[in-house]
């Protein structure tokens, strides 16, 4: 902003009719874009894909009778079969339980019909994720299983390898495992060990080394296993690239160690897999040889989203129990539900729910369009929306339960260890704030490349149609980006919501490429200032998601539409400020931003490996 | 500092002073003693000024103040102040030494510690009923606090205060407070609270009463107690780089100190390559073998293993490092900075985070307002591969290092070592007082060029 500044100062004199120009032709701009199928990554741009996001998407009739099929039992066996403390305690899945689980399907939910499986639409997945999640070690234990372990196969499997390996995965015969991480490899693909070498007759390779942390590693009987490769380049150099394979168990030389102890999630099986001289063959690389990172990155960013629907089926159960102990519990002869601060409470925990409910169906419906829509944005936001409102909310209704929340005996307290894990796996809520900055830098930046050069030439119509655009900016415009008003997209009761959004996405897109012209490629390098555009991007999804959510439930008049547009209009109202001061402290000179002083305190913590402050209660003499 | 800070400094401690004193200051010493010196003072201002600079170095200004009109032979050199041993002591008559350093002398079979100094104390005290002479004897016992080790003991201060006759030296009206009551107690009274400034002794509340009962409010002892009270401590924890009070006495654990206090990052191990044979067989140091320690990070442990083999690495020093009063010696272990074109430009792998692009693919740079790239402070050096200190400064000795760090290193077995050693040292070990500096590397014949050199080296590490 503050180089507009300057500009400004110089273009005094031409502003007026300049702004009038530079406005009618962003408008146009704005109108005649073209369609794509990317929403969050133009938003980036200062745009609303309303194609992509409005209306809320639906299943037909049919779909939701046959899911409501599954629902029924499948929600019947977690409420009466299932014991979830004693998982917890005894840190073990019973036979009986999974036994239980293989008949009703949910080993092989997105494992396509001709396999075997459910071959469920991400939609229904999500749904039934929503009841999994009831006790979440099985909920663990089934997403290692589909959600990653076996996802590879689905996703560039072969037919031979699919054939092969589907249905018996489907069944839940066998279950699978996904193993990445090492002892000195987490995001770091560069520093893996595990290494695979051809034999002699290349009809094998040879496995070699360890992996760490396997969720299902001592049940899993197919390991999507990732490992270093010896590649020849296409200019004939040797290199080192990463391979997906599927290991089987009984190739030999597949050894776990014991199960982990962990904070959380208890009853899912986590241990090391080591490999030594396992024997795969060669029909059984994932994919091709050499190509094991994307396959890698594909599997993971397909599994983010039903993080979304999971988090919310848990949320309603803990808001049913937390309720029901406020509106029971009497303190001075009220009950807890009467005070301010617990209803609070109650809010907060039921806004979130919608939020990310409705975020998480909105991206599945998103992904079950036909053609393979590019959604890993949208499920990286879910994943991180998610489990921050999971903890957030854990935490509050302990707060609610006050003691008893704190004590083994209730229930309550595993929510609380089971959620953190959230934060964590999948990719940690900071790496995926990278995810979501940077992909959708890398978007807009190409999309500005033309006039980010014209700028930095100094172009003067382009700089003076930058200048005019700050100008009307500063002057207030209303922004319109067409989602209400005549057949618009938003009903209007939920309009005032949507029209903070559009200004938000409007100052988003300017904010977008004010930082890659301060910044350029090296913006890379500034992790504070992307953590906060990611923060941004988070709350415009949501904000979009649940406009286009309860604009559907009003249009549709479904059951009490009425509460939906109030947690709307909450949260939208509360994401506007927040994306309001966010977007101040984007700005280099603005007095929000204390990115150098925080740099400083940091640095000089770790210089010292220590917190430095002198204790209160010393004196000088 | 600022003027306008100055002068509002000045102020406001002019005025927690309480007003009494303020005769004193403003009055008395600067108009009578100092017009002389110093310019006129033309306005309050000025003299604000000028006052605030007497605050700023505590220790002189009165004491220069006191020298116009008294020429006692206590001469407080400026250097005296600067460095931080004991200040030279006045010249006193010999008669009066000789008579009071028996009291020193008789001290049982020559222990020298706290409780024969405080014996002597004592010892003066009855033998001189009358106190004649104290203060002869005060500037005597200043000097011989460090031999008996108890220059930083407050209470030795406070018993070498309580012989000042109590009620004698105070001024019993505003003409005395303005003509300098007995000028040479006060001064033997600032002397003992300078000696505690300089060995960093804090004056305490006893201290406080007992110059309150010897000179009174408004003297020049108290007007130093004052000064010291406020400015010790915001000095103290000037020093972003602390060192112990008390330096280790064996030479390998004082270098571990000194490599550590050199070595910003906290992940560098110290490896004792070679122990100097035990003191008894032999003099302090023994010629063959010297104690040889060295420092070395993982960081730079990586960046020798990544040197081109071609380039060939120096041995360098010995440069002095200054710990408290004692000074060192180090060698570096140094390459030189490659030149620009054969620099590699770290490359980030395509495949590296398998979450998010590590890099992005777009044409332009950051713009010139965001970039903090360039920076006059920053200064490219060689890269330094390790720090060492070591008994001896030959060649000899310190081939011994480069091969105990092969052990840790093995890329070094295939760089060429180049020893640039320089001839000595040694002036500046000359110059330090400090009872032994480590070992005074060799001798005569340096430059002075050298000699700027080493402090300039000094100076920056």
């Amino acid at each position: 902003m503050n180089c507009c500044g300057l500009f400004l100062r110089s273009a005094a004199a031409a502003r007026s009719c300049r702004a009038l120009v530079a406005f009618a032709e962003s408008r146009r701009l704005l109108r005649t874009s073209q369609p794509s199928r990317a929403f969050a990554k133009e938003l980036f741009l200062g745009r609303i894909e309303k194609k992509e996001v409005f209306p809320f998407p639906e299943v037909s009739q049919d779909e939701l009778n046959e899911i409501n099929q599954f629902v029924g039992p499948v929600e019947k066996f977690f409420t009466e079969e299932v014991d979830s403390q004693k998982i917890d305690r005894e840190g073990k899945i019973p036979n009986e339980t999974l036994e239980k689980l293989k008949s009703l399907g949910l080993f092989g939910m997105q494992v396509p019909e001709e396999y075997g499986g459910l071959g469920l639409s991400s939609t229904m997945y999500a749904r039934l994720c929503e009841i999994i999640s009831l006790d979440s070690s099985i909920a663990v234990t089934l997403a290692a299983h589909q959600a990653i372990g076996l996802k590879g196969i689905i996703m560039t499997g072969s037919e031979e390898q699919k054939a092969k390996y589907l249905p018996k995965l489907a069944s839940g015969e066998h279950m699978a495992a996904f193993c990445l991480t090492e002892p000195a490899s987490g995001s770091d693909a560069a520093s893996i060990r595990t290494r695979a070498t051809l034999s002699e007759d290349k009809k094998h390779y040879v496995l070699n080394g360890s992996k760490v942390w396997i969720t299902n590693g001592g049940l899993a009987s197919v390991f999507t296993v990732f490992a270093k490769t010896e590649v020849v380049d296409s200019d004939g150099s040797v290199k080192d690239k990463i391979t997906a394979f599927i290991v089987e168990r009984d190739f030999g030389g597949v050894t776990s160690g014991k199960p982990e102890d962990k904070l959380g999630i208890r009853g899912s099986n986590t241990c090391e897999v080591h490999f030594e001289n396992t024997r795969v063959p060669v029909e059984n690389v994932l994919g091709e040889v050499g190509g094991g990172f994307k396959v890698a990155m594909n599997i993971l960013n397909s599994g983010r989203f039903s993080m979304g629907s999971t988090v919310a089926g848990m949320l309603k159960k803990l808001i049913e129990m937390t309720a029901e102990y406020a509106c029971t519990r009497k303190q001075f002869n009220r009950t807890l539900s009467e005070f301010g601060l617990i209803q609070e409470k109650f809010a907060l925990m039921a806004q979130k729910a919608y939020v990310m409910e409705s975020m998480a169906y909105l991206t599945a419906g998103m992904l079950d369009q036909p053609g393979f829509p590019d959604c890993s944005i949208e499920a990286a936001i879910v994943k991180v929306f998610s489990s921050e409102g999971a903890w957030q909310c854990v935490s509050e209704a302990l707060q609610i339960l006050g003691g008893s929340g704190y004590m083994k005996d209730y229930p309550y307290e595993r929510f609380l260890r089971d959620s953190r894990i959230l934060l964590i796996f999948e990719g940690t809520n900071e790496i995926l704030r990278m995810y979501i900055a940077l992909t959708g830098l890398q978007h807009a930046g190409r999309a500005l490349t033309a006039r980010v050069k014209e700028l930095k030439r100094g172009n003067v119509t382009t700089v003076m149609e930058t200048v005019g655009r700050r100008l009307r900016d500063s002057l207030g415009r209303t922004v319109d980006l067409g989602l209400t008003g005549k057949l618009g997209a938003v009903h209007p009761s939920v309009a005032d919501g949507a029209h903070k959004l559009e200004e938000n996405v409007y100052y988003f897109g300017r904010t977008v490429e004010m930082l890659l012209l301060r910044f350029g490629k090296t913006i890379v390098e500034e992790q504070l200032i992307l953590k906060r555009v990611a923060n941004v991007l988070i709350n415009l999804y949501g904000m979009t998601a649940v406009l286009s959510r309860a604009t559907r439930s009003i249009r549709m008049g479904l059951r009490n539409h009425d509460h939906e547009v109030l947690l709307t209009n909450i949260f939208c109202t509360e994401a506007y400020h927040q994306n309001l001061f966010t977007l101040s402290q984007l700005d280099k000179c603005s007095p929000e931003n204390l990115d150098e002083q925080i740099k400083k305190v940091s640095q000089q913590v770790l210089e010292k490996r220590a917190y430095i402050c002198a204790h209160p209660l010393d004196r000088m003499s | 500092m600022s003027w306008a800070q100055a002068v509002l400094l000045a102020r406001s401690l002019s005025r927690g002073w309480g007003g009494i004193c303020s005769t004193a200051l403003t009055g008395a010493p600067f108009s009578q003693y100092h017009s002389s010196q110093q310019c006129q003072i033309l306005n309050p201002l000025m003299e604000a000024r000028v006052r605030t600079h007497i605050l700023m170095d505590t220790s002189q200004v009165p004491l220069q103040a006191a020298h116009g009109l008294h020429c006692s032979t206590a001469m407080h050199t400026f250097d005296s102040s600067l460095v931080p041993h004991p200040p030279k002591p006045p010249r006193r008559p010999i008669k009066a030494l000789a008579l009071h350093e028996e009291l020193f002398r008789k001290a049982p079979d020559g222990t020298r510690e706290k409780a024969s100094f405080v014996q002597a104390i004592q010892d003066f005290a009855q033998y001189n009923v009358h106190k004649r002479g104290h203060v002869d004897f005060i500037y005597l016992a200043l000097r011989k606090m460090r031999e008996y080790g108890v220059e930083r003991d407050l209470a030795v201060y406070n018993l070498l205060l309580d012989i000042f006759p109590k009620e004698v030296f105070r001024p019993r009206s505003i003409f005395q407070t303005i003509f300098y009551h007995y000028p040479r107690q006060q001064e033997c009274g600032i002397a003992v609270l300078e000696q505690m400034e300089n060995h960093g002794v804090m004056p305490n509340k006893e201290t406080e009463f007992l110059l309150i009962q010897i000179f009174g409010r408004k003297s020049y002892p108290m007007l130093k107690y004052v000064r010291m009270k406020l400015w010790f401590t915001r000095f103290r924890n000037i020093n972003p780089f602390p060192l112990p009070r008390d330096l280790p006495q064996d030479p390998v654990d004082l270098a571990r100190l000194a490599l550590r206090h050199m070595e910003p990052d906290l992940s560098a191990r110290v490896t004792v390559y070679q122990m100097s044979l035990p003191e008894d067989s032999k003099d302090a140091v023994d010629p063959t073998e010297p104690h040889i320690v060295g420092i070395q990070s993982p960081d730079q442990q990586a960046a020798l293993a990544c040197h081109d083999p071609a380039r060939p690495i120096f041995v360098e020093g010995p440069f002095s490092l200054w710990l408290r009063d004692k000074c060192v010696y180090y060698h570096i272990l140094r390459a030189d900075l490659l030149p620009p074109e054969e620099r590699k430009v770290e490359e980030i792998p395509e495949e590296w985070s398998l979450y998010y692009p590590m890099q992005l693919d777009l044409a332009y740079e950051r713009s010139g307002w965001d970039d903090y790239k360039f920076n006059i402070n920053e200064v490219e050096e060689g890269p330094v591969f390790a720090i060492c200190m070591a008994g001896a400064h030959d060649q000899a000795t310190l081939a011994k290092w480069i091969q105990g760090l092969q052990e840790t290193n093995p890329a070094l077995a295939r760089i060429p070592v180049v020893f640039r050693l320089a001839g000595s040292a040694g002036e500046l070990l000359a110059s330090s007082s400090g009872p032994e500096g480590s070992s005074p590397p060799p001798s005569e014949g340096q430059e002075e060029e050298d000699d700027n050199q080493q402090r300039q080296q000094q100076g920056q590490s």
